[in-house]
């Protein structure tokens, strides 16, 4: 896994790439909540380079999800490859997220 | 085994040392022994040289002596009135003052002092140191047919007769000299007679007896036709020439080197005699047409380079053996440490790490030996007493976890079939966990005497926090349930008690339903798990319509849908995790929800336990003994009905 960060338009867009799973949900963790930690309220998470992702993994969405809710801040997902997006369905998790196509529209 | 090591490294270093020494050593001797060979030829021809100029020297003194005294008289004859009284006193004369002449006669042709008669040669000879005097020449020695004087007045040239013994009594070699001399009368030249001169070669033999060259090297003179005059063999002198004797050894090259000796040659070279290799310097004698040998046996003009390449390879082996001794003691002595030090390494695999070490002063290799072996002792120590903590501690926790695990499969049902008493319905489950402890469950039992409810949940993660939470979502699920029947109020509840104090977020994916074992109608929940199989009667194999809910465990307050479903009688439900779908092989290829499909369209008309089973053996064979990364749980419901 391999997390980029940058900033545009008020909101900290983090590309996520490779796997989320058992091995790397801590890494995952740390960081997302290390990010929050400084003060950004309204993160993206681009999820295009994202292949696979365990309940381990959606655990830390959740985590994410709920420290910003508590700040009042946003948790926006974007540009889910259908595999992830379906595993999001299954489970119940894309009515819990603000889920949107593209980059833009999660920054608009 | 630390004294096999040290042994063979001496042994070795010595072995590679001497072959180098012997090596150079044969080299040098190689060396030696060619150059000194080549002085010793040189020097031995040089010398052999000199010992034959010097005897020829002395000969020839005595020969030319000879030559000249005849030659005087030969002119006092032929440039003198002679008076044929006093020729008598000159014989006498000449043996008198010369004592190698033996004789002397001066011998006229016939008729030449009529008054004398036919035959005039007065003859003094020695005898027992007395002079003799005589006249030769009678009807019984008629001395013109004589070698000695028709020889020389054939060739009018003064002539060295052959030696031979003296038959008058004289037991000595002697060898007579005659010159011819003529009377002269104007132009006209006419013969008068011959002057001879005997001489006794004991002198000859004398000073070449002398002559002594190495151990067996000795001098010999041959004459003109070959014939031994002398040899230290005394068998030889007078008996043989050298060719006879050449053809008794079978030794052609002592016959070519015979002639080359007769021609009057100068040379120094080898032949083979026996089995000896002889060496020969050979010169002619002045005028006589003899010629003198110094002969000696190869192997002794080598004699002392042999003597001293023995010395030195006696000097070399013992050398050697010195050298082997002290490379194999320095080296013994240089590695006695690392027998220490392999002692020591044997005690540190025997588990002592406080072996005393060697004493090492030197500031070498041993140093740097030592040093890294005092260090590697310490971090050892320290590394295993390091290692008996952890692997105590983790020995502890593998025992918990075991127990824990023997707690966490007591939780769950492991009796099939379960309900033997009810024909409608027969279940058939698994769980296999990734590690010791795992985030699935699965449950169920009767609610009442128609009413069965079955779940099975995955916990977000694994191991022990999943098992905990596990636990805590069956435990709350048993004692919730029995009170309800319906699907939505039970994960209503599950939900709100899950939810609160969740600081770590867990949440669990779960499938709930009850069944009305009488009419076949269950009432179910789906929160947020992967959506179940129903098999029905017919054939057809399809996932389970989906209810979009959230995981159990997140939001106190949230509300959960139920819906309702019918089975006919044989139609099956098949519940699984997510450890199923996704179980990875070596490609990261995930086994799909469209294999386990396929795999039970296979097995669609098994019994539950047969179906649960082939779906296992479908995720193995699929796996290929990759590690397995999540718990595996399947659970299969048949409705059998009425």
């Amino acid at each position: 896994m391999n997390l980029t960060k940058k900033n545009s338009n008020g909101f900290c867009i983090l590309n996520i790439e490779g796997r989320i799973d058992t091995t790397n949900f801590n890494e995952f963790e740390n960081e997302v909540v290390g990010i929050i930690g400084t003060g950004e309220k309204n993160i993206v998470l681009n999820c295009k380079g994202l292949n696979y992702i365990s309940s381990s993994g959606l655990r830390v969405f959740l985590i994410a999800q709920k420290k910003l809710m508590a700040l009042n801040g946003k948790l926006h997902l974007c540009e889910m490859q259908p595999t992830i997006k379906e595993i999001f369905d299954i489970s119940g998790f894309s009515t819990i997220f603000k889920i949107f196509e593209t980059e833009e529209e999660a920054l608009a | 085994m630390a004294f096999k090591l040290t042994k063979s490294l001496a042994s070795r270093i010595v072995f590679y040392v001497l072959s180098f020494c012997v090596f150079l050593f044969l080299i040098s001797l190689s060396v030696f022994y060619f150059f000194s060979k080549k002085t010793i030829e040189d020097t031995t021809r040089k010398n052999a040289l000199s010992l034959m100029e010097s005897t020829v020297f002395k000969t020839e003194q005595i020969l030319l002596t000879t030559e000249k005294i005849s030659k005087n008289y030969k002119w006092l004859i032929e440039s003198h009135q002679l008076n044929c009284d006093s020729i008598m006193f000159y014989t006498q004369l000449i043996v008198k003052n010369n004592p190698e002449v033996i004789g002397c006669a001066i011998a006229f042709e016939p008729e030449f002092f009529p008054e004398k008669g036919y035959y005039f040669s007065p003859y003094t000879y020695r005898e027992n140191g007395e002079l003799h005097s005589t006249y030769l020449g009678s009807a019984d020695y008629d001395y013109f047919i004589m070698d000695w004087y028709q020889i020389p007045v054939t060739i009018e040239q003064p002539y060295w007769s052959e030696p031979y013994y003296d038959s008058g009594g004289v037991d000595a070699l002697i060898t007579t000299y005659s010159v011819p001399f003529y009377r002269y009368s104007g132009q006209e030249k006419a013969l008068a007679g011959v002057i001879t001169i005997d001489l006794s070669l004991e002198w000859l033999t004398d000073i070449v007896s002398s002559v002594r060259i190495f151990e067996t090297g000795y001098a010999s003179v041959i004459s003109r036709n070959g014939t031994f005059v002398t040899h230290p063999k005394t068998e030889l002198i007078m008996n043989q020439t050298i060719f006879s004797w050449a053809y008794e050894l079978e030794s052609p090259q002592l016959r070519e080197i015979g002639r080359d000796m007769q021609a009057g040659n100068t040379n120094f070279v080898s032949y083979v005699k026996g089995k000896t290799r002889w060496m020969i310097s050979y010169t002619p004698l002045g005028s006589s047409g003899w010629s003198l040998a110094i002969v000696f046996p190869r192997s002794e003009m080598y004699a002392p380079l042999r003597q001293i390449s023995i010395v030195l390879i006696i000097l070399i082996v013992v050398g050697l053996g010195l050298l082997t001794f002290i490379i194999t003691k320095i080296v013994n002595e240089q590695i006695k440490p690392l027998r220490y030090f392999a002692k020591s390494a044997r005690e540190v695999a025997d588990g002592n790490f406080d072996n005393k070490l060697p004493e090492i002063k030197s500031e070498d290799e041993m140093k740097d030996l030592l040093n890294s072996f005092e260090h590697m002792q310490k971090d050892l120590k320290s590394y295993i007493e390091h290692l008996k903590e952890t692997t105590s501690a983790k020995e502890k926790i593998e025992s918990e976890l075991r127990i824990a695990r023997e707690i966490q499969m007591g939780m769950i049902p492991k009796i099939f079939p379960p309900f033997p008493d009810i024909p409608e319905i027969d279940i058939y489950a698994m769980l296999e966990p990734a590690k010791e402890v795992g985030g699935d469950l699965y449950d169920f039992f009767l609610i009442d005497d128609k009413h069965l409810c079955i779940a099975l949940g995955d916990v977000s993660g694994k191991g022990v926090p999943a098992s905990l939470f596990m636990a805590v979502t069956r435990t709350l699920l048993r004692s919730i349930a029995p009170k309800q029947r319906s699907p939505k109020v039970i994960v209503d509840a599950l939900n709100k008690s899950l939810s609160l104090n969740n600081e770590s977020s867990m949440f669990v994916t779960f499938f709930l339903g009850i069944i009305n074992i009488e009419t076949g109608y269950m009432q179910y929940t789906n929160a947020g798990h992967n959506p179940p199989v129903i098999i029905s009667s017919g054939g057809d194999v399809k996932m389970f319509e989906i209810t979009k809910d959230i995981p159990i465990g997140l939001f106190p307050e949230h509300r959960y849908e139920e819906k309702e479903m019918h089975f006919l009688p044989s139609d099956k439900i098949f519940l699984y995790t997510d450890g199923v779908t996704e179980a990875e092989n070596w490609d990261a290829d995930l086994y799909s929800e469209e294999k386990l499909l396929k795999c039970l369209s296979l097995v669609k008309k098994s019994e539950p336990i047969e179906i649960v089973m082939s779906v296992a053996r479908d995720v193995v064979i699929h796996v290929n003994d990759y590690l397995q990364s999540d718990d595996l749980t399947m659970m299969c419901v048949v409705y059998y009905g009425k």
